[in-house]
């Protein structure tokens, strides 16, 4: 199946758009199915290699997406289009949510919902970090990063300013040594 | 002015810090402006981020709440600015870096040295966020399981789970 990249800016902001606007539930599969299956606009494998070094650099995944891949078919042009379309829509959404709730939040029985809401969102990170943490649990040295990095933030609340350097560090002597 | 300003400043930091995304900075961006600064509760901390999560949109968003919640709509666009902005203009500069450094070996050693850190840092996100205060409710630790399982072993949109959430917290709550 042959990909075309998008041939104007117009195009690019629209799947942007598009992405931002219908990804209920999480961004990922949606950026998928516009990007590679609806305007075809890069291979399988080549979302797949652009999503692997969005995961790897700080930020949201998809909204780096939207930089790397705007530069690369329109230079910075593109990474700004790219952006906006992103962000347009689920920005406005999300603050007009947010002010519609504050009238609202008052009604008796509105809050155990949202609470509850937060309680699995909650749960959704504790799943994320589960399906991340089986490709490497076998390495015990794993464990004791993961551990530790939990016990310092989760537990003795220490700010990741200190924590992340540390923990890079290391992890980084640990990788060397292929006990990572 | 000082408060966008400070705002601005530390939410640019959190942003070259969110390696994983933001699930990995939500136990420091609570840290900061619930127990430290006490610039919101952790009450309303909970409410930002369960609209963040149930709203379409990257859940970056999630920050521009907590800013809004603190300083109106001009503290939501500061910090969906400065939570994006450094991580951009750095993806910016290494998309060119990284295509070649593709198949080296220290590629794979960075990926490698990363993982470990990035799950411990989200786990403590849940953690935080089911454990308002440090003090155990095991209806909301019930909740966030029962999540984190469905999540585990099936493939559903995460929506349902919210759901799930929703109707649980009625009932619980």
């Amino acid at each position: 199946m042959p990909v075309t990249p998008p041939r104007s800016l117009t195009e690019l902001f629209l799947g942007f758009l598009s992405i931002g606007a219908r990804s209920f539930g999480g961004v990922m599969p949606w950026a998928h199915r516009v990007i590679v299956e609806e305007r075809r606009w890069m291979s399988p494998e080549e979302f797949t290699a652009t999503i692997g070094l969005c995961q790897f650099l700080p930020g949201p995944n998809v909204g780096n997406a939207s930089i790397v891949l705007g530069k690369k078919w329109f230079g910075l042009k593109g990474s700004i289009v790219a952006f906006a379309g992103f962000f347009g829509l689920p920005f406005v959404w999300v603050l007009t949510l947010a002010w519609l709730y504050s009238d609202f939040a008052t009604q008796p029985g509105v809050k155990p919902v949202v609470i509850g809401v937060a309680a699995a969102g909650a749960g959704l990170f504790i799943g994320t970090a589960i399906k991340l943490a089986k490709p490497i649990a076998r390495k015990p040295a794993a464990l004791v990063v993961i551990a530790g990095c939990f016990i310092a933030v989760g537990i003795g609340r220490v700010s990741m300013l200190i924590v992340i350097p540390v923990a890079l560090l290391i992890s980084y002597f640990l990788a060397r040594r292929g006990l990572l | 002015m000082s408060l966008l300003l400070e705002l601005g400043l530390y939410f640019s930091v959190l942003s070259l810090l969110s390696v994983g995304g933001m699930p990995s900075v939500i136990p420091e961006m609570h840290r900061y402006v619930v127990e430290s600064r006490g610039w919101i509760s952790h009450t309303d901390f909970v409410e930002m981020f369960a609209l963040g999560q149930a709203a379409p949109g990257p859940n970056v968003l999630i920050s521009s709440l907590i800013g809004w919640k603190i300083a109106g709509v001009p503290g939501a666009v500061v910090t969906l600015a400065a939570m994006c902005g450094p991580a951009a203009v750095l993806s910016y500069w290494v998309a060119g870096v990284w295509e070649r450094l593709q198949g080296t070996p220290w590629r794979a050693l960075a990926q490698r040295a990363m993982a470990p850190m990035v799950v411990g840092l989200i786990g403590s996100g849940g953690f935080v966020l089911a454990t308002p205060g440090g003090a155990v409710d095991w209806r909301l630790w019930l909740i966030a399981a029962a999540s984190a399982w469905v999540m585990v072993a099936t493939k559903l949109n995460p929506l349902w789970m919210l759901a799930g959430g929703a109707i649980a917290g009625a009932i619980l709550l």
